[in-house]
């Protein structure tokens, strides 16, 4: 039990890496705090469900439809949002605000979209039966959308520490005045790192109806909670930081389902409060001005 | 800045953490109160109830019905077939005139006052009040399901409020000193589980079945089926042993570590009972995970029979025991519409809303129902004389889920629905095989197909 609650968070944390990346990249570039998040990652699942219901296309083919159009979103509700927020002498709690709204508004919209009932996907579509790793079996499912989950982390960490561009978005994360006195696009480089959020979010989607067993309008309040929990343990606005904060949710997670289940939904709280009163910077927290 | 961003997260936190908990305050004791009623309204007694009686007081220019309904939310599924169902009778009864209020002596259109709480119990409580207090509604209904039930069941008996609860089957809403209230279209939970516990001690037993690992979700309605299912196999003399027995939140969305731990204990039958989202996530997650158990029950196969086809798949469902509910049990209805009458109706009104006919559609439907027959019954429109016409209909009301009939704190102890199982149908079809009551079943259980 103890080896398949492991094995299982570590998985399952890779996949709540990729729900947190987003998040914690437009904090890091941007300081804006995105409420809306959680509901960027339903849009995501209720795209990859239609493409999947009316033109049979394959979760993995529709990441990528989903990863481009939803950067291509992004950049849009950029321009038209965050220069305005990021003007505003408090514009850290002014984006908490703005994007609960914005929140309130994607998930009426869709529920009146797509109505209130649960959509999924099969999840034989990534792979039938179990797949045994380190003598536990794991759904293939969950082992498809880590996998596309690290993959995702590891091309955020190469675009942002071996392309020219990913210094100069840590150069605006570490102090965005000065980036802009060194003659750096601040703008430019928030509005790509926005999108690329954004895209983020919505491939977390993708694969949502395979980890968290079906996607409703609604389910947006419960990722934010999660992804907020991984952000704020690892440490806000540091892309590493995520990665472990997303392991230590997973773990923590399988490991409260399995001595201790009818509180498993504590956890995100608990921890959340827990690394605020004990380490508010997050376990990273030194390295996220030196980014 | 940092820090109040963090103040403001670890607020947030500590209220995501908290639950409001909601007293009960003593009440006068229980009326006891005699029948009205007969039997069913037909269309003479329809009449003569209609009839305008010399003495009568003045006719108001509609009846107005206080409903909640969540159309975003956790609940929202469960919750908006309810509404449209009791929506659509509304418009039904409205497009023949409206409907027969015996104290007023003639047809009054009824106007559904349907606010929407979002999933949210203070805003349920909130509503229920102001429905109460501001739109001074002459009959209120509670949400769907426990949880948003459970919120406005202290409120209307504060303002001695008859509350229509449509499917909140929470043991905790009945009690002795609480007349302003009945349970609907639901069995309470104490007694829903009934043919189940009594299946696993007798066909199930025989069968060698006797470990059972229960996993429930942790609120008035699972929670409650859960623990009338316990008792019941931890009764003397009972064949069955519980191997597993836990609780989980009911925001639960995976199970894979769960079931992994199910299986360490080696049970020969899963009961699985959680609400729509929780079954198909247990289901997919038991079908991807490659573990088999000789017998696995859960709540919503039966209950919304579609969406739990959509999400699980056939293979899925195959095999899966479950309640048998009107959708797939056929109770000739003495009042309104047959299944496939509704069911079309249904199709016609809300094809395109996006919101999945089931059960809980029905049950809003029914409750519009009674409703009918209460206003056609009641003495007057005090609320005690309310309560008074809702229990004469106890036993004696037929509808297309079987029989109204209430215990005497208001809980619906008729329309219990047998066990079935689930084979499949066609190329993507399922169809049930009732297994338990005898008297019902149209089929033996096949154990080890799932």
């Amino acid at each position: 039990m103890l080896a398949h609650a492991i094995l299982s968070g570590l998985v399952f944390g890779c996949y709540f890496t990729l729900v947190g990346l987003g998040l914690n990249l437009i904090f890091g570039v941007m300081r804006i705090v995105n409420l809306a998040h959680g509901d960027v990652v339903m849009l995501g699942a209720f795209a990859a469900f239609w493409l999947f219901a009316l033109v049979g296309l394959h979760p993995l083919m529709s990441s990528v439809i989903v990863l481009a159009a939803f950067a291509l979103l992004g950049l849009p509700v950029y321009y038209l949002v965050v220069p305005r927020l990021l003007a505003a002498r408090d514009s850290e709690m002014l984006s908490i605000i703005l994007f609960f709204g914005v929140q309130q508004i994607i998930e009426a919209i869709a529920t009146i979209a797509f109505g209130t009932s649960e959509r999924s996907i099969p999840g034989r579509v990534l792979g039938r039966g179990p797949l045994h790793l380190l003598g536990q079996a794991l759904p293939v499912a969950w082992v498809v959308s880590a996998a596309v989950s690290l993959l995702a982390v590891a091309l955020v960490y190469l675009y942002l520490y071996r392309s020219r561009v990913g210094t100069l978005t840590r150069a605006v994360m570490v102090n965005r005045d000065e980036a802009l006195a060194s003659g750096i696009d601040v703008n430019r480089v928030s509005a790509l790192a926005f999108a690329i959020g954004v895209a983020l979010a919505g491939l977390a989607g993708v694969f949502s109806p395979f980890m968290l067993g079906s996607a409703t309008p609604a389910m947006g309040g419960d990722v934010n909670l999660a992804a907020f929990a991984v952000i704020v343990i690892g440490s806000l606005g540091d892309p590493r930081g995520t990665m472990l904060g997303g392991l230590i949710y997973g773990v923590a997670l399988m490991l409260m389902q399995t001595y201790m289940s009818a509180w498993a939904n504590l956890l995100p709280n608990l921890l959340l409060i827990a690394v605020l009163l004990v380490r508010p910077t997050g376990l990273l927290g030194r390295q996220v001005r030196r980014a | 800045m940092r820090r109040r961003i963090v103040v403001c997260l670890l607020a947030l936190a500590c209220m995501a953490g908290a639950r409001a908990a909601w007293a009960q305050q003593s009440r006068p004791a229980e009326e006891r109160l005699g029948g009205c009623f007969d039997g069913y309204l037909d269309k003479a007694q329809t009449e003569q109830a209609a009839a305008q009686q010399p003495g009568q007081p003045a006719a108001p220019a509609e009846i107005r019905i206080g409903h909640l309904h969540a159309s975003s939310g956790p609940y929202a599924s469960i919750s908006m077939p309810v509404y449209l169902g009791l929506k659509l009778w509304v418009e039904q009864m409205n497009a023949g005139g409206g409907a027969v209020v015996k104290p007023f002596g003639r047809k009054l259109p009824l106007r559904l006052i349907s606010y929407d709480d979002q999933s949210n119990p203070g805003t349920a409580a909130t509503l229920t009040n102001q429905l109460i207090t501001q739109d001074k509604v002459d009959l209120l209904i509670a949400d769907s399901g426990s949880v948003l039930t459970a919120v406005s069941v202290p409120i209307a008996r504060e303002h001695k409020m008859f509350l229509f609860d449509p499917t909140g089957t929470g043991a905790a809403f009945f009690s002795k000193d609480n007349p302003y209230i009945a349970l609907l279209a639901d069995p309470v939970s104490t007694v829903w589980p009934r043919f189940l516990w009594e299946f696993l001690k007798s066909d199930v037993a025989a069968a060698g079945l006797t470990r059972v690992a229960i996993l429930y979700s942790t609120n008035d309605f699972t929670g409650t089926q859960a623990a009338s299912i316990r008792a019941a196999l931890k009764a003397p003399g009972s064949p069955v042993q519980i191997v597993f027995d836990q609780g989980v939140p009911t925001s639960t969305s995976n199970y894979a570590v769960l079931i992994d731990n199910i299986a360490a204990a080696k049970p020969d039958v899963v009961l699985e009972l959680g609400y729509v989202g929780n079954d198909i996530a247990f289901l997919r997650n038991l079908q991807e995970s490659g573990t088999k158990f000789p017998m696995v029950f859960t709540l919503y196969p039966g209950i919304e029979t579609s969406t739990l086809l959509k999400n699980v798949g056939q293979t899925g469902l195959a095999g899966v025991f479950s309640y048998v509910t009107a959708l797939a049990y056929s109770y000739p209805p003495e009042v309104g519409m047959t299944l496939e009458q509704f069911r079309g109706s249904w199709e016609k009104a809300y094809a395109k809303s996006g919101v999945e006919f089931g059960w809980n559609a029905i049950a809003g439907y029914v409750t519009g129902l009674v409703l009918g027959q209460t206003l056609a019954c009641t003495d007057s429109m005090a609320q005690l004389d309310v309560r008074k016409s809702v229990f004469s209909l106890s036993g004696k009301l037929k509808t297309l889920i079987g029989t109204f009939e209430l215990n005497e704190q208001g809980a619906q102890i008729g329309e219990l629905t047998p066990i079935g199982q689930i084979a499949p149908a066609g190329s993507d079809g399922i169809h049930f095989t009732v297994v338990y009551p005898s008297a019902m079943s149209s089929g033996k259980p096949i154990f080890g197909a799932k």
